[in-house]
């Protein structure tokens, strides 16, 4: 065990455990590569999840530029049909699954604990088996690429076209395991979540005084905990229709095809939202503090959010408008849809309001969680005119319903997981993203998702269906509205996107070249990841906080004048910080590194590996995974030694962390 | 302030408010007469917002109205937080009054949306139910879609002298102003049909069938596009709806119903037609074709393509399209003549078929060279073992040049 002393307030000493327990020795690094790869520290995984997902970003970004390419003029010849089909089912596959999930997941990791005064996650091994699952169930969807080609029916794969005659290659089959071993990633990390958050939040933090993004993220967990498990089932379906000879949506055999349509967007749409809660949450956090005031009807805000969560899940079937429900089902999920467009505008609302009468501070993260409000709302206006069936007859399966879908996810989630980069940039490296980058980062991604998506507005109205690896002139038209002049546009918004979002990967290494450090509460921030260093230490607090208000941290800094209402400064942030220190928990106990996370993540993707190839390999695969799992229910995660009576009463931290993972 | 004050700041703000308002109306009025303009010049031949029939306009009717809306509330949100940003940016006011909202109002801004969208549904419900309709049907149509073309099949409806089944792929042809029903399905994956023009899109699934009204106020050719992505050539199914007067339909029907006539004795077309009875007619079936010994010549699609069907070729020459409606027949200045004639004398132009001297001879003959070159198909022989050695889409039969002509030669007389 890890066993953080602390005898005097100055510098840890970390204390190294000399026992072994388990199988193997524990891994005990501090520094190095080792010490990322055994890690089971909440920050640094999520520093991970964040660098992979950013890995992935690149990767489907790549794959939409080439779209864009093909596409900038009639009878592209940059891809052929079956290369283009590849391609936007990864496209899609990768942005969703290796990108908005895992960056989500990553700000979860890292802040969620920040932010209700805990020290790590309950589970903080599960945790890391979550990362390594993630990252290699994302490195085996992508492998398909090299080994015969990438899944090639859409990332909503529908039946029959996925099955084995239809689409022979390999990639449908990557494709469904791959998916598999990132669910259950997503799984993991739910349940940890979410124990965590009902779990471990500071004395004193009742729901409602927890976080908007803590709310929002475990919203998120609630989906994904009732949401993976169905797509797991479809999933296990296609891959026994595929590799077993199983009928699920053979239609020969009696089967029906429509069965996948309802169990994907069963999964499906509360995924919708899986993706963009998390920035709502990010940017319900940006906008107070840049506007110097609390977020404006917090309740609404979280009863919206967990309205959208409950209501998320009966709207599935207004994806499937045009595929013949009969009317009295597409007029309950009309209903339903309209529905939810409801508490999605309080928050539009409640965002705005938050800004009026503010004091304005235009930061780039500031930018970007305005500029979200305004895109999104274009991208929920459009939702509303699916809404109405009759009108989404014409729009599906159209370019207008890539720009929608574009402006909720892009205008929405992405710009919202950029506020969250330059907002907590300072608090996770401990140093300030440059502003002036930030400024033309900004500006350039925003130009260039309007030149890109909004165009296809226009496409998708004039007809221009989607998944199209070629479009004619002959069904072009010639008017202010012709196809050619706007997918050429699009495409070349597509560059000026790209050169967006290279801009921030110029900024982010300027960054890590400059040596000034951040300052200690650079925004003057409102919430308690604040109330810590900048990166914070292992122990992520020296005193775990007693909460009093929503936005405790703000109320230990101003205090209200009872004549005037205006807040005036009592104390600073170092201020606080000092007595953190001086009061500094003199044993702290955190979780030790582990070799088996990783060790039985590995063994998932050998598993199914073998599931294409040769079932041997699965056995393989299997004996790693049991392996793994024996010696990580062996390994003991409270030292026989340890400090377990740590002075910090009342957390509950101890024991939950070191317990039960 | 007194009240005469009050009095003429209020007016004075009612009439700078009316010039705005008066501006905002011109602005959108020009703006509005452009877009009607460009709209109606030369937009795409699928463009959504033209309905050219009852359904679409159904449909379009109930979508201007959300549309305008959907703009108007996002015109207010985006001017409400430019608003917001320049009055509220940071002028070293003071940190403002830590409020933390106002519940009366949160409750009204939540009713208002909430009340907005309570009326779309309504009309909404009405749209769906009266577009689910299938009792005042006229005609109907059977329609399967397979990878990668439909086929048209016709019940034998006397009403309209189909006397007989007819069988046709590329171009939906039917009579203005009726009634029209689509009876779909799928041989294979799922296809959508959709004639923007005429109603939305509806799927066609393989084991279902799903209906979809059409009607077409007018003659025309009403473009279309196979909607749900169904494997390699997705993007090249496509559909034409030909809307022909109802005298012009009887006769279209009258020559689908016309008797095989062989080409005469030592022409080219003959010796094409022996090249179809032993290349094509394994898949491809022409009604009354005969072999040498008279008896007549079927073919067995079943037996060589996955989905089981194959375009039934008999008066191919009276279609404008082949490949799934991927290519024309007909040469771009014939077919721009038909395409762009009036309504009036569309039907006529039509109903001409492809003469020799409009056939679009480079197309049609690339196609039998090799098929799978021109259009993405899975009829690579070797990568047939999932499929039973069945082909999806037409493969490579390594016809001779001298075959090639023999059978364009052919296929010409197929009227």
């Amino acid at each position: 065990m890890a066993i953080i002393e602390r005898p005097a307030p100055t510098v840890p000493a970390i204390v190294t455990p000399t026992t072994t327990y388990g199988l193997l020795k524990r891994p005990v690094s501090a520094t190095g590569w080792r010490s990322w790869v055994f890690t089971v520290d909440h920050k640094k995984l999520g520093i991970m999840y964040g660098a992979t997902a950013m890995l992935f970003f690149i990767v489907g970004g790549v794959e939409a530029l080439l779209i864009r390419l093909q596409l900038a003029a009639p009878n592209g010849k940059v891809l052929n049909a079956d290369l283009y089909n590849q391609m936007f089912t990864m496209h899609a596959t990768t942005m969703v699954f290796l990108f908005v999930m895992p960056m989500a997941a990553g700000f979860a990791n890292y802040f969620v604990p920040l932010q209700i005064g805990a020290r790590d996650v309950a589970f903080p091994r599960l945790n890391a088996f979550g990362f390594w699952a993630f990252l290699f169930g994302g490195i085996f969807l992508n492998l398909a690429w090299f080994l015969g080609g990438a899944a090639d029916g859409g990332w909503f794969m529908y039946a029959p076209n996925s099955g084995p005659v239809f689409s022979p290659s390999n990639g449908v089959d990557f494709w469904a395991l791959g998916l598999q071993i990132t669910g259950i990633a997503s799984l993991t990390g739910a349940i940890n979540l979410i124990i965590t958050v009902l779990n471990m939040r500071a004395p004193g933090m009742s729901l409602m005084k927890m976080p908007i993004f803590t709310w929002m993220i475990t919203v998120v967990q609630f989906l994904l905990l009732f949401a993976i498990p169905v797509i797991t089932v479809a999933l296990f379906l296609l891959s026994f229709q595929r590799n077993f000879g199983a009928q699920f949506f053979d239609v020969a055999a009696g089967a029906d095809p429509l069965l996948w349509q309802h169990l994907f967007w069963i999964f499906g749409h509360p995924e919708v939202y899986v993706l963009i809660l998390p920035s709502f949450g990010i940017v319900s956090e940006v906008l107070p503090v840049f506007s110097r005031k609390p977020l404006f009807g917090y309740p609404f805000v979280v009863f919206s959010g967990a309205a959208i969560g409950f209501v998320g899940w009966g709207v599935w079937a207004h994806h499937m408008f045009a595929s013949g429900l009969g009317p009295v089902s597409v007029a309950v999920f009309s209903l339903t849809t309209m529905a939810i467009a409801v508490p999605t505008g309080v928050k539009i609302i409640n965002w705005t309001l938050t800004m009026w009468s503010g004091k304005l501070w235009f930061t780039t993260a500031m930018k970007f969680s305005i500029g979200l409000i305004v895109l999104f709302t274009v991208g929920g206006l459009s939702g509303v005119t699916h809404a109405v069936a009759p009108s989404d007859t014409q729009q599906t399966d159209t370019y207008y319903i890539v720009a929608h879908f574009h402006y909720v996810l892009f205008g929405g989630a992405v710009l919202g997981i950029f506020s969250g980069f330059y907002y907590w940039w300072p608090k996770v490296f401990g140093k300030m993203l440059n502003e002036k980058l930030g400024s033309w980062n900004f500006w350039l991604m925003v130009i260039g998702l309007n030149l890109t998506f909004g165009p296809m507005h226009i496409l998708g109205l004039q007809g221009q269906p989607r998944r199209m690896y070629q479009w004619t002139e002959a069904r072009a038209g010639e008017g202010f509205f012709n196809l050619a002049f706007w997918n050429l546009i699009a495409s070349i918004g597509s560059f000026v996107l790209a050169v967006g979002i290279l801009t921030f990967l110029i900024n982010v290494l300027i960054t890590s070249r400059n040596p000034q450090k951040a300052p200690l509460d650079p925004w003057d921030a409102r919430s308690l990841e604040w109330m810590t260093t900048n990166p914070p230490k292992e122990h992520n607090f020296d005193v775990v906080p007693t909460v009093h208000h929503l936005d405790d941290f703000f109320h230990q800094k101003y205090e209200e004048d009872a004549a005037t209402h205006t807040m005036k400064q009592v104390r600073t942030a170092e201020e606080i910080m000092a007595e953190q220190e001086r009061n500094a928990d003199k044993h702290i106990h955190m979780p030790s590194p582990s070799y088996w996370p990783i060790v039985l993540a590995f063994g998932l993707p050998v598993i199914t590996f073998g599931v294409i190839y040769s079932h041997l390999i699965s056995v393989v695969g299997g004996v790693i995974v049991l392996f793994a799992a024996y010696g990580w229910a062996l390994e003991s995660s409270t030292a026989p030694d340890s400090d377990f009576e740590t002075n910090t009463p009342g957390t509950g931290l101890d024991k939950v962390a070191s317990n039960h993972d | 302030m007194s009240r005469r004050q009050f009095d003429i700041r209020l007016s004075a703000t009612i009439a700078s408010v009316r010039v705005v308002l008066r501006k905002a109306s011109k602005f959108a009025g020009a703006a509005g007469i452009s877009a009607v303009v460009a709209g109606c010049a030369t937009n795409a031949p699928q463009d959504t917002w033209q309905p050219k029939g009852p359904n679409s306009k159904l449909i379009d009717d109930l979508q201007q109205p959300v549309f305008a809306v959907a703009g108007i509330i996002g015109l207010i949100v985006a001017v409400a937080v430019v608003y917001t940003m320049i009055k509220y940016r940071d002028r070293g006011q003071p940190i403002p009054e830590q409020t933390h909202g106002k519940p009366a109002l949160e409750i009204t801004l939540t009713i208002i949306p909430a009340l907005i969208l309570a009326v779309v549904s309504v009309f909404t419900f009405g749209a769906i139910f009266k577009l689910a309709k299938t009792d005042d049907t006229e005609m109907i149509i059977n329609v399967t879609g397979q990878q990668w073309w439909w086929e048209y099949d016709y019940p034998v409806q006397n009403e309209f002298g189909i006397t007989q089944p007819i069988i046709s792929s590329g171009q939906l042809v039917m009579p203005v102003g009726t009634k029209v029903l689509l009876r779909e399905t799928s041989r294979d994956v799922i296809h959508s049909y959709w004639i923007p023009a005429l109603n939305g899109k509806r799927d066609a699934v393989p084991g279902r069938i799903h209906t979809l009204r059409l009607e077409a106020d007018e003659p025309g050719i009403y473009a279309g596009q196979c909607t749900e992505f169904c494997g390699l050539s997705h993007a090249n199914m496509r559909m034409e709806a030909v809307a022909l007067s109802k005298e012009d339909f009887a006769k279209w029907v009258a020559n689908q119903q016309a008797p095989y006539v062989a080409p005469a004795k030592d022409t080219l077309a003959k010796q094409g037609e022996e090249v179809f009875l032993n290349q094509c007619v394994r898949c491809h079936q022409v009604n009354g074709l005969t072999r040498a010994d008279g008896t007549p010549a079927i073919a067995a699609p079943d037996e060589n393509v996955w989905s089981g069907a194959a375009p039934n070729l008999s008066h191919l020459m009276s279609r404008n399209t082949f490949a799934g409606a991927m290519f024309n027949l007909l040469s771009k200045q014939c077919r721009d003549e038909v395409w762009n004639a009036p309504s009036d004398v569309v039907g006529a132009k039509y109903l001409a078929g492809v003469t020799e001297e409009c056939l679009n001879q480079k197309d049609l003959r690339a196609w039998l060279r090799n098929a799978p070159e021109v259009k993405p198909m899975y009829a690579n022989p070797a990568d047939l073992a999932v499929s039973n050695g069945k082909y999806r889409g037409m493969p490579y039969l390594a016809l001779s040049e001298d075959d090639i002509n023999k059978l364009v030669a052919y296929l010409i007389t197929l009227k």
